[in-house]
């Protein structure tokens, strides 16, 4: 047992003293733009087999919180940097600049069997501040509002509080969800359920409602016509230094391999490619 | 009577004890059974021919010339299915169709210059074709059935296809041909609709077949090929086969799902054979087979987790576990047999033993929060490196969350030592050092080892403490404890909350919950091994 451990101490060290011998790149932050960052590292590895980078999705905020402490080298973020957050970072020496690479709308979705069709966001908010209890209220069937929402630290909860609910505060008995897909399946699997998820996560077993008479579309969203349409950004340190390879990754939306990755991953590129 | 009231208490608890153990073993059939059932057709499934030519591509399994012999029989049944398609496109498609006629008579004109022709034959025949291209140009943009066809069978009868043949102008006939056979069939009214239905339908395909052969490659590795497993085929066919809609049965009532078949849609066109051939054909089309991947326990992934399999987590997993209890295991036995044997039994004593039993209590994601804000901000900069989250700080974040299981274990069992072991050995000469190392502790060692696999288990399967202090979702496998890494539990987190495509590939989520589980189960008997062999050493035998 002891030549076991011997083993495995000496092992260990050795890997200690190999380091070091590829360039790492580390990503944090939202899970909405976590697929682009996944994707793209993915495909930045195959064609610079020399850089490592490692993506980790734990929210919006914590990405920001990532970049202000200089734990990670892009941050991915489904918001805007907060006044407080610019602050800290100016503090530590950071100085955050943000890269849009792509736009997305946040989608307002109901049960397939609900009915209704279209709500206006005056609708939308009182129906998340509790004011519209039941469907029967906006013409749909007798049946209860279940409200989902995102967790208060995600970005699109932001996007959400901000376009939608003009920051008022949402009913005591709204139901809070960590992520995307359990929005989805939140809504998928309740008849009177109301919740709202990036484009991306548009299937035939929820439904998109038009929301002031515009359906989210790719379309609508790029040209911003949708109302509650945003972009996602990248942010590093400082701008990143020409030709190196953050900089190269920061800047790989603009080729058409990246427009058609975000395209492929359910979101809207910024130029028509 | 006493006597027949203890027999009933003692049967009735018999009773009890047996229906608890029942209701365990079925509470462990309901959890684990489902969960081993779907996991393991991550490993054990029916693979198609775009399975295994994704593992020859990736990882250059299999048999070439096999591979190679198979892909073409699979091609001769697909470009069947694609003619269908692209023959009724044609009756649909008229912008393109326009360009294309377009196109050929600039070829044709090229093609004429280059043939060294007299003017006068030249012209005439740059003439007659211009005439052909004007007239299809006519008839593409017109909706009336009856014109189209009229129009274009004069223009056959007038320009014979012989006339120009291997020229770009026959391949502009042979399209207006085309194009006549499906306006004879479709209302050409419901151009749109159909135009739409069809893009639904060769997007589908796509994901079934994989690109078209010709067509550029997709930048991501998962759009590069179309349903590897026969199961996630069947579900890409249904969607094809049957449109669902929701529909009103009575007004202030929640609307209901109808399916109906796609064919329907396109009842009386060309296409409406596609549906019914494409459902018989599937298994030419993919060639499904059994598959034993036993590779998904070392292969990495694609983004997503939506090929590939677990082999950086089940290395990040052990790395993490093996360095945590490095950690851990010297510091929970000194400090255990510390608070034993040396610190007597006072106030501070009573103290350190009741911070530590709260320590044990504590939820698992505070440790990950003060492994983010000492081990990662303080520590690392400290010693002189980044301040970034790696296996070093993970591991030692999971340390101090198994330390107090460890103390705990191993104070009871270096209590549990029978006195007249120590007395001997102290009888004997040993000083008080002496009798811990050489008496005491093995003795105490089952006990101590048992408290081990318990953290061990808890260890690897923790998420919380290693989300902020050294696992990633997406990475290379590390080459040093200074880098982060890729572990199973918080794998299993990622898919569950990460992409819309995690929800296609359920068999991957699963297999990663059930790869844990038998990881977790390979380090107990391991541990457990060990345990037996110590006691019987202990006993003598």
């Amino acid at each position: 047992m002891k030549i076991t451990l011997l083993l495995t101490l000496s092992c260990l060290i050795s890997l200690t003293g190999a380091a070091i011998a590829a360039e790492i790149i580390q990503i944090e932050g939202s899970t909405t733009v976590g697929p682009i960052g996944g994707a793209f590292a993915e495909k930045f590895m195959q064609m610079h087999p020399d850089v490592a980078i490692t993506v980790k999705k734990t929210g919006s905020g914590d990405g920001a919180a990532a970049i202000v402490d200089g734990r990670c080298d892009i941050a991915m973020m489904s918001r805007f940097m907060k006044a407080k957050e610019f602050e800290n970072a100016v503090k530590n020496g950071i100085f955050p600049v943000a890269h849009v690479v792509a736009n997305d709308g946040v989608c307002v979705i109901v049960h397939p069997s609900n009915p209704v069709k279209e709500l206006t966001t005056a609708q939308v908010r009182d129906i998340y501040n509790g004011k519209i209890t039941n469907w029967k209220q906006l013409g749909g069937p007798n049946l209860k509002v279940v409200s989902i929402s995102r967790d208060t630290s995600s970005g699109t909860y932001e996007t959400f509080n901000k376009l939608v609910m003009k920051k008022e505060k949402m009913a005591g008995n709204t139901e809070y969800v960590n992520a995307n897909p359990q929005a989805h399946a939140r809504v998928k699997s309740t008849q009177g359920a109301i919740g709202y998820v990036g484009l991306g996560f548009l299937d035939s077993k929820v439904k998109a409602l038009k929301i002031d008479g515009v359906m989210p579309s790719r379309k609508t969203i790029a040209k911003g016509i949708y109302p509650v349409s945003r972009p996602l950004f990248l942010f590093t340190n400082g701008y990143p230094k020409l030709g190196s390879s953050v900089h190269e990754f920061c800047t790989f939306y603009l080729t058409e391999t990246g427009q058609e990755i975000i395209e492929s991953k359910g979101f809207v590129p910024l130029t028509e490619y | 009577m006493s006597m027949m009231l203890r027999k009933i208490t003692d049967k009735s608890f018999t009773g009890l004890a047996g229906f608890s153990v029942v209701l365990i073993i079925m509470a462990l059939a309901v959890v684990l059974g489902p969960m081993i059932w779907i996991g393991a057709t991550a490993v054990v499934f029916k693979g198609t021919v775009e399975f295994r030519e994704l593992q020859y591509d990736l990882h250059q399994r299999g048999d070439r010339g096999r591979l190679k012999s198979e892909t073409s029989e699979v091609e001769k049944v697909r470009k069947k299915i694609y003619a269908q398609i692209d023959q009724f496109k044609r009756g649909i498609d008229t912008e393109s169709l326009v360009a294309e006629s377009r196109k050929k008579y600039r070829e044709y004109k090229i093609f004429l210059k280059s043939q060294n022709l007299p003017d006068e034959q030249c012209d005439k025949l740059e003439d007659n074709a211009k005439e052909i291209r004007n007239t299809l140009a006519d008839v593409y943009d017109s909706t009336d059935k009856d014109t189209i066809i009229k129009t274009l069978d004069e223009l056959f009868a007038a320009y014979p296809a012989k006339q120009f043949e291997h020229t770009p102008v026959a391949e502009m006939l042979a399209a207006a041909h085309d194009y006549q056979t499906v306006a004879r069939t479709i209302d050409l009214s419901n151009r749109e609709k159909y135009a739409e239905s069809l893009a639904e339908v060769q997007e589908r395909l796509t994901k079934l077949l994989g690109p078209r052969p010709g067509e550029d490659k997709p930048a991501l590795i998962m759009e590069q090929y179309g349903a590897t497993r026969w199961d996630v085929a069947q579900k890409q066919l249904k969607m094809i086969l049957w449109i669902e809609d929701w529909e009103e049965t009575e007004p202030g009532k929640p609307m209901t799902k109808k399916l109906t078949p796609r064919s329907n849609q396109f009842a009386g066109t060309t296409l409406e054979s596609f549906f019914k051939n494409l459902e018989t054909d599937l298994p030419n089309l993919l060639k499904p087979q059994r598959e034993f991947y036993w590779q998904y326990f070392i292969d990495d992934s694609t983004e997503g987790y939506y090929y590939g399999g677990v082999g950086p987590e089940i290395i990040g997993t052990l790395l993490f576990t093996v360095m945590g209890m490095l950690f851990a295991v010297p510091i929970g036995i000194i400090s255990a047999s510390y608070l034993v044997e040396y610190a007597g039994d006072n106030i501070i004593v009573r103290t350190i033993r009741i911070c530590v039993n709260t320590l044990a209590g504590v939820p698992s994601i505070v440790f990950g929060l003060f492994g983010l804000v000492f081990f990662v901000k303080v520590l690392m900069p400290a010693l002189g490196y980044e301040s970034k989250p790696c296996i070093l700080t993970g591991s030692m974040t999971l340390a101090i969350l198994i330390l107090p299981v460890i103390i705990r274990a191993s104070e009871e069992a270096i209590r549990s030592v029978p006195l007249t072991y120590k007395e001997a050995s102290l009888a004997l000469g040993a000083g008080k050092f002496r009798t811990l190392v050489k008496v005491t502790l093995p003795a105490a060692l089952p006990g101590i080892l048992t408290g081990i696999i318990l953290s061990l288990s808890r260890a690897a399967g923790e998420t919380a403490p290693l989300l902020f202090a050294g696992a990633i979702a997406v990475g290379p496998i590390p080459e040093s404890i200074l880098e982060p890494s890729r572990v199973l539990s918080y794998g299993s987190y990622d898919i569950a909350v990460g992409d819309r495509y995690a929800s296609m590939v359920p068999h991957k989520q699963f297999g990663m919950v059930v790869t844990l589980i038998m990881l977790v189960l390979c380090l107990n008997i391991v541990a457990f091994v060990i345990r037996s062999r110590v006691s019987r050493n202990l006993r003598g035998q």
